[in-house]
């Protein structure tokens, strides 16, 4: 079999954004993949630290265009433990629901890709981002816009919840219950769905650790960690919900459990609603920042971010961050695609890639 | 966190491995100006821990130990932080990753890069 170097990228529909891969092929066998990444690299850490804090939630947001609301949580939840500022409950509560309507927004976008990928053409994909579209509109009847929100505010959110904030959402948990069930049909009964994930891509349960994935990769090989659960923060402890954990590892268990957490996340967000208390959600102005921050205290802050767990290690100064650096999730769940593609055949590779739920502007940082 | 003397790094993540931390999350540095600081973040699924193991560079010295053979997640922090910050990495070749064309002197992340000093009013 011949042996020749394809190019991919770095404009390509699969890549999810601006990467390139050098895919070493013998025949339709890939014997090496090369990603190439920091097309999108804008220098966003170097330019935290010539910023006052509060005026950093835009750059983070941006790091992940999907779900912009977990970097947003991130790292102002960072700078409150450096500054030492309290989150009222009612402000916990809400800011729990809004991150985890965020995480079924960025997981059904991610549903419709895939399916798009492996050749269900369209069909999924509009559904998803006809619940999507849902989803965002509240999103946006809350924060104000549809997308980047730059929403929380030390100690609460930018604003108080609309009158109707409740019964909207348990109203739309109703409806995406109803019809994320509808695409199990579409995808779990298609034979070339199936063909196309089942026992492609497998990632071990000690390679996974080994190689340093987090969330649902890392779940759907049998690694049992949630940031949610181990790390609980806000009031994750007080709500009971599951952390489905996958053993294969391969593509079909990691599309599977992104589809089970879209269903955790409707229980979180109804029991959420149930038990939030009433009061005002409104965090500071970003005038007021209060005191500063305290000096060589290091900030070690964990999330679960939609696509894995998230990390700031900030050491800050007085009115601005010295240093800030980010942990994103999918610069390492990229780092694995050489080792899961190795001895793929070519037409595997989208699967694989689609199936890491990479966001490059987040690894490009 | 522990702070380590930059010849004990390899035997002290291996005794971490021991003791459980088998996951490293991270790896990063800061750049303190009268010297650099690499942090190596170490995560305990058994005990549900993290843990910070952090090295101390001098300026006019920066070489560090490739903890690849430990930890496969190391690959493309180490060249990071080769390129981010100029730290010579021993034990393998490092090629460029984030910023393939950017030029070989400067290293954005350092203190003594200023953001902004590349552009000038004309």
């Amino acid at each position: 079999m011949p042996r020749m170097k394809i190019n991919v990228g770095p404009i390509h529909p699969s890549t999810h954004g601006v990467l390139r891969l050098i895919v070493d092929v013998e025949g339709d066998t890939i014997m090496d993949v090369e990603p190439h990444i920091g097309f999108l690299h804008r220098g966003v850490e170097k330019l935290m630290e010539t910023r006052m804090y509060m005026q950093n939630p835009s750059y983070t947001e941006k790091l992940d265009y999907v779900a912009p609301m977990g970097w947003d949580d991130l790292y102002v939840s960072a700078v409150e433990s450096a500054i030492g500022v309290e989150v009222s409950e009612p402000a916990q509560y809400a800011r729990m629901i809004l991150l985890e309507l965020q995480r079924i927004a960025s997981h059904l976008l991610w549903l419709g890709t895939l399916a798009n990928d492996l050749g269900q053409m369209f069909t999924v994909f509009m559904w998803a981002f006809r619940e999507r579209a849902k989803v965002l509109k509240l999103l946006e009847d809350v924060t104000g816009s549809r997308m980047f929100y730059v929403n929380f505010r030390l100690g609460g959110l930018s604003s108080e919840l609309p009158i109707d904030f409740e019964d909207r959402t348990l109203a739309l948990m109703d409806y995406l219950e109803e019809h994320v069930r509808e695409y199990t049909y579409h995808l779990d009964s298609n034979p070339i769905f199936m063909e196309r994930t089942k026992n492609i891509g497998v990632l071990t349960k000690k390679n996974a650790i080994d190689y340093g994935v987090t969330g649902p990769v890392a779940r759907a090989s049998g690694i049992d960690f949630d940031a949610r659960k181990e790390l609980s923060y806000y009031m994750y402890k007080k709500i009971k919900f599951n952390t489905p954990v996958l053993s294969n590892g391969d593509c079909y268990d990691r599309y599977k459990i992104r589809f089970i957490e879209i269903q955790e996340s409707i229980n979180i967000i109804r029991a959420c609603v149930q038990k939030m208390p009433k009061g005002s959600v409104k965090g500071a102005p970003i005038k007021l920042i209060g005191q500063p921050a305290k000096i060589d205290n290091i900030i070690i802050q964990h999330r679960e971010l939609p696509r894995g767990e998230g990390i700031i290690y900030l050491v800050p100064e007085a009115q601005r961050p010295y240093r800030i650096a980010l942990r994103s999730p999918s610069y390492i769940n990229l780092s694995v695609l050489p080792y899961l593609s190795k001895g793929a055949k070519y037409a595997d590779l989208f699967a694989i890639l689609g199936s890491l739920d990479v966001v490059m502007a987040e690894i490009d940082k | 966190m522990t702070e380590i003397k930059r010849e004990e790094l390899l035997n002290q993540l291996r005794k971490m491995i021991e003791k459980g931390y088998t996951s490293l999350k991270m790896i990063t540095a800061i750049d303190r100006k009268e010297h650099i600081e690499v942090v190596y973040l170490l995560y305990s699924y058994n005990h549900n821990k993290h843990n910070v193991v952090s090295v101390i560079l001098d300026p006019n010295n920066l070489e560090i130990d490739s903890v690849i053979g430990i930890y496969k997640s190391a690959d493309w922090y180490e060249r990071e932080l080769s390129e981010m910050f100029g730290i010579k990495i021993k034990g393998r070749k490092i090629k460029r990753l984030l910023l393939e064309e950017w030029n070989g002197t400067t290293y954005p992340l350092r203190k003594d890069y200023v953001w902004g000093s590349t552009y000038k009013v004309r």
